[in-house]
């Protein structure tokens, strides 16, 4: 039982999971989710988590994004165990290495698509980053250079899920967890969006997404299938 | 780590999303520091209105009387003259006689003084001038006495006839050439017992000619400034005692005295105290009102926070740690409860002045008040936000999320 076959702590390693259980409790009753799980995502790769609803990928990916602690075995996000951390350096693990992208793009509707891109800096910034150039530019990136001042209401689903992936770069982080990204969005814009992370890869970015969706198999390098709280064979 | 700076510019947002919402909320805290402000300014005001009344009876004055006769003489006023930060001293003697004009009598409090009297109770004159040391049976009276008391009215040179009992039981009647006419100084309370406009005042020499008496009542007494009545007053005490013959241990046992010393600064305490008791009683009610306002924010806060759930859960996927959420929304409500304040602050000044001229008195406001009021309502939305805000930071990030 093992993630990774070679433990490099030369980083090259993004997640190493080993072992990993999670259960719920309803009461006192155990309601096991995942039960042991072994996954090793390396530096550049652009990986699928496939499964349907209920399999446990959702959990999966809370574990990977460091939203919640294993019941059992452990992650490790950078070479660093989350077992061995607090809550607040946990937090501070995910504003620095980890870029959320949500479904339902989860923006705040108060803020311009300029301040959304900033807010994780607002918590965590990297020491001598220029912050709201880095805003600019990833706007620009994904295409929104013209709409910095708008706000999510007045933007397209498209548009929005664009900030979120500017916000999730905002950082730099290790890695991109995109839950979903392209569920709540038509086909013509799936493929925009999808593009734009084929793009991110190419530029060396790992990326984990989470997806039900077959199609999405062809922008990725792996496909790890989840079913029942075990993964499948590749 | 968030910094307050950013917080508070994020907290702007969210309650400027909900207007409505957040001015209905502030506004118990609007009543509440209205209402603290204008009770301190009203308080405030009050004592400057006692204070001024105070001061128009006399300025500096320390009384001493005595209950029985035969207590003070010649002897008692020349210690009193001679006591340092003793500007004047009138001696008093006091007796209610029948004044008699055009064949109208009334019961009159006639007071026997002399010239320093004038200066020492700070008396206006209508008309005419006050008793000098030189006078014999002149009378200066007051106001309400020459225009009111009688059915035709008194002027100066009018003669009027007081008839004084002695204590051998013999009555006199002796006629006084009225000199002038004391102003009603038309205060409503504090009067320490001079009220001149009631009185007619007589050389205190020819009244005891006339009672047989060497004798004084007390003696009023001006101290040379407001800074040294209370050492005036306790000099002339310990002299008044020794010349007196109470023995010095029984100084501060009033009883022991056989006479009653007050002065200016014991009366400013005095009405000082009911004025403070009367704005503390007005001011808890306030704070009772803020202890309302204060639930009214918690309560929305709470709805906010259950509200803003996603959110929560989108900040602490974003990095953002139990201190940042926490700081978040504690500055959030101190934010609406500084605007409450700011508002309030302003109405209670707008509520004070009003209430300031309905009242006629002075109006005082310590601008101290606007540091009190925006600090009691920072402080109101800190004690009411830090509830909600710990059950937003204590949030699990992933039911946070999933409540989407």
């Amino acid at each position: 039982m093992a993630g990774c076959n070679v433990q490099s702590p030369e980083l090259n390693n993004v997640i190493d999971i080993q072992g990993l259980k999670k259960s719920y409790f309803l009461g006192n009753l155990e309601v096991p989710i995942l039960h042991g799980i072994d996954l090793c995502i390396k530096k550049g790769e652009f990986v699928a988590i496939m499964g349907p609803s209920g399999s446990g990928k959702s959990t999966l990916m809370n574990m990977i994004g460091c939203l919640d602690r294993p019941t059992g075995g452990k992650v490790m996000l950078m070479g660093r165990d989350t077992n061995a951390i607090t809550d607040n350096e946990l937090a501070e693990l995910r504003g620095f290495e980890i870029g959320f992208v949500f479904q339902n793009f989860s923006l705040i509707p108060r803020l311009s698509a300029y301040e959304n891109v900033l807010l994780p800096t607002y918590s965590n910034t990297k020491d001598g980053m220029d912050t709201s150039g880095r805003a600019r530019d990833l706007l620009k990136l994904v295409g929104l250079d013209d709409r910095t001042g708008h706000k999510p209401a007045e933007l397209s689903g498209g548009q929005r899920q664009r900030v979120a992936i500017a916000r999730s770069l905002i950082n730099d982080p290790s890695l991109i967890l995109a839950d979903e990204p392209t569920g709540n969005l038509d086909s013509k814009t799936s493929v925009e969006i999808m593009d734009i992370f084929s793009d991110l890869h190419k530029k060396g970015r790992t990326i984990v997404m989470i997806t039900h969706d077959p199609e999405m198999e062809q922008y990725v390098d792996r496909v790890v299938h989840i079913r029942d709280g075990n993964i499948g064979n590749n | 780590m968030l910094s307050p700076a950013q917080a508070i510019r994020i907290s702007l947002g969210s309650i400027g999303s909900a207007k409505l919402r957040s001015a209905l909320t502030t506004l118990g805290i609007i009543i509440g520091v209205a209402a603290v402000i204008a009770n301190v300014s009203l308080g405030a005001s009050f004592n400057q209105y006692f204070n001024d009344e105070i001061g128009a009876v006399g300025s500096n004055f320390i009384v001493v009387y005595s209950q029985n006769i035969d207590v003070f003489f010649d002897n008692e006023l020349e210690v009193i003259k001679n006591t340092p930060g003793v500007d004047g001293v009138s001696p008093i003697n006091q007796q209610m006689a029948q004044v008699t004009y055009m064949s109208t009598s009334r019961q009159i409090d006639i007071q026997g003084v002399t010239q320093d009297y004038d200066e020492v109770a700070n008396f206006e004159l209508d008309s005419g001038t006050f008793l000098t040391d030189k006078d014999r049976y002149v009378a200066v009276i007051g106001a309400e006495v020459a225009y009111e008391k009688f059915d035709k009215k008194i002027s100066i040179k009018n003669p009027i006839d007081i008839t004084f009992r002695r204590e051998d039981g013999g009555v006199v009647t002796e006629t006084f050439i009225v000199k002038g006419v004391i102003t009603d100084p038309e205060t409503t309370f504090a009067q320490t017992g001079v009220e001149p406009e009631i009185r007619v005042f007589i050389s205190i020499d020819t009244m005891n000619e006339i009672l047989g008496r060497d004798d004084y009542g007390g003696f009023f007494i001006k101290a040379q400034s407001l800074e040294v009545v209370r050492e005036t007053s306790d000099e002339i005490d310990k002299r008044l005692a020794r010349s007196l013959g109470v023995p010095s241990r029984d100084l501060e046992n009033d009883d022991a005295k056989p006479y009653i010393l007050f002065d200016q600064i014991e009366i400013l305490e005095d009405t000082n105290q009911l004025s403070t008791a009367l704005s503390s009683l007005l001011t808890s009610v306030a704070l009772i009102s803020l202890i309302v306002g204060s639930i009214g924010i918690m309560n929305i806060m709470l709805v906010t926070v259950a509200e803003r759930t996603p959110e929560i859960g989108l900040l602490k996927s974003l990095g953002y740690n139990e201190r940042d959420i926490l700081l978040l929304f504690i500055i959030e409500s101190m934010i609406v409860g500084l605007i409450g304040g700011i508002i309030g602050t302003v109405a209670g000044i707008g509520a004070a002045s009003i209430a300031n001229d309905l009242l006629d008195v002075p109006d005082v406001f310590p601008v101290s008040l606007i540091f009190l009021g925006f600090f009691v309502s920072l402080m109101v939305g800190l004690v009411a936000g830090v509830y909600p805000a710990r059950k937003a930071a204590r949030m699990n990030p992933v039911e946070a999320l999933r409540k989407e």
